[in-house]
């Protein structure tokens, strides 16, 4: 009896051609039901964890950013409460001049000011220690930074607490001296603002915006029930 | 349906697979081997017992990569307060990706699988070809690789406090698929593995 030897016939081809199609199955599945989004600190991308014990005016408790998002949210819906995030060292000069700025901004759009008639805005400083020298910070010295208390002993800068610009914060302070939170979000330096949404996608960062304020962008892109 | 229920179509297949492979495999396949005869044989045994677990691999693995897309959109699929809660896991974005290229572990995991699928299939539909002890060394060097891979992603869920049960499955898949690969290596090594009627009932 004669045997043909055929290449092609190779049982490995057709395994391989069975398999592929199997996992492509699988693949066009997830494109066709999932739409994926990074998680990243740009535009458009979902924020990453931000977690650790905060400064709430009276102890300091622990803080998980992922609390705040709201999944049902969609987009123009002025019920949905965005979050304001300052990346900060309470020894940098930027940000201890735009201390007062930042109040202002909470007071405005936080829900105190019954003139904003846009979504509430929270916000949040993330308070981490820089690398560099001088810059010795502790629990005790966010806490001065925030409540602005005169005479603590604490120094932000090189002059006490309580002589920054501005009135004093009610909004959460993160303890991040550890620089955790700082890595896990890229930020290159400090003050570093990002605004995000109530589902937890970023809408703004300063790092994207050189140059504007978040305030502007608070106005630009915070739905507002009059327009 | 309950994401603990839905695991079971990928967990059972697993441990169908894991019984098959083993050397107690012939008590489970007893009533199954007039409707598929290649049953009776070790080899025939081996070989079913592997393929099961690589496409139920394969497909947990798909489920989880699943699973990190519609975390991603902002969704959950099986949160928990309690140990077991997979979300916490794979919606981890520290943790969930490889930490070289950023690739998900799930789609990681179904690559992987497929690979060892098409190694254990094509070996299976000719067994005696020349290629089929590199394939069978090959299945076995992967699967032993993933035991390192095993133990970064146990790491993880340490760090986490929190287990992830697809992950888990994905995880068993892959020792079911190194002891299936092993023992046909072994056993390709040795002249029963040509005569396959010999292997009956031994």
């Amino acid at each position: 009896m004669k045997y043909n030897y055929d290449e092609e016939a190779d049982v490995r081809t057709t395994a391989l051609i069975r398999v592929m199609a199997l996992f492509f199955v699988g693949i066009m599945i997830i494109a066709a039901t999932t739409s994926p989004i990074a998680t990243g600190t740009k535009s458009g991308e979902r924020a990453p964890t931000l977690e650790g014990k905060f400064y709430n005016g009276s102890a300091w408790t622990d803080f998980n950013l992922e609390s705040y998002w709201d999944s049902e949210w969609e987009e123009g819906d002025v019920n949905g409460q965005w979050v304001a995030i300052e990346f900060m060292d309470t020894d940098c000069p930027y940000c201890i001049q735009s201390a007062e700025q930042m109040g202002q901004n909470a007071y405005d759009f936080g829900g105190s000011n019954s003139e904003w008639d846009g979504a509430i805005v929270n916000f949040i400083a993330s308070v981490t220690e820089l690398d560099i020298q001088g810059h010795d910070s502790s629990r005790s010295e966010i806490i001065s930074f925030r409540n602005k208390i005169a005479d603590s002993g604490d120094d932000c800068g090189s002059s006490d607490c309580g002589s920054r610009p501005g009135s004093a914060h009610n909004f959460p302070y993160v303890d991040d001296l550890d620089q955790d939170n700082m890595k896990k979000w890229k930020v290159s330096g400090t003050p570093s603002y990002y605004l995000i949404q109530p589902d937890g996608i970023i809408a703004w960062s300063s790092a994207e915006h050189q140059g504007e304020e978040i305030r502007n962008a608070i106005l630009a892109l915070v739905p507002r029930e009059s327009v | 349906m309950d994401s603990n229920i839905q695991l079971m179509f990928y967990l059972l297949p697993t441990l169908a697979g894991l019984l098959l492979v083993l050397p107690i495999g012939r008590s489970l396949s007893g009533p199954f081997e007039s409707t598929f005869p290649s049953l009776k044989s070790v080899r025939g045994r081996l070989f079913s017992g592997l393929i099961l677990t690589c496409v139920s691999g394969m497909a947990v693995s798909f489920q989880t990569l699943w699973i990190s897309s519609k975390i991603s959109e902002g969704g959950n699929f099986c949160a928990s307060n309690a140990i077991l809660s997979c979300d916490d896991v794979i919606g981890n974005a520290e943790y969930n990706v490889d930490p070289i290229l950023g690739i998900p572990w799930g789609g990681i995991g179904a690559a992987v699988f497929a690979i060892l699928l098409y190694l254990a299939y094509s070996s299976s539909k000719e067994p005696n070809a020349s290629w089929v002890a590199m394939h069978l060394k090959l299945g076995t060097l992967l699967t032993f690789g993933g035991f390192f891979i095993i133990a970064l992603l146990i790491y993880y869920e340490f760090q986490m406090e929190k287990i992830c049960q697809y992950c888990s499955t994905a995880h068993l898949a892959n020792i079911v698929a190194f002891i299936g690969f092993f023992r046909l290596m072994k056993m390709n090594e040795t002249k029963d593995w040509e005569n396959v009627w010999a292997q009956v009932d031994k």
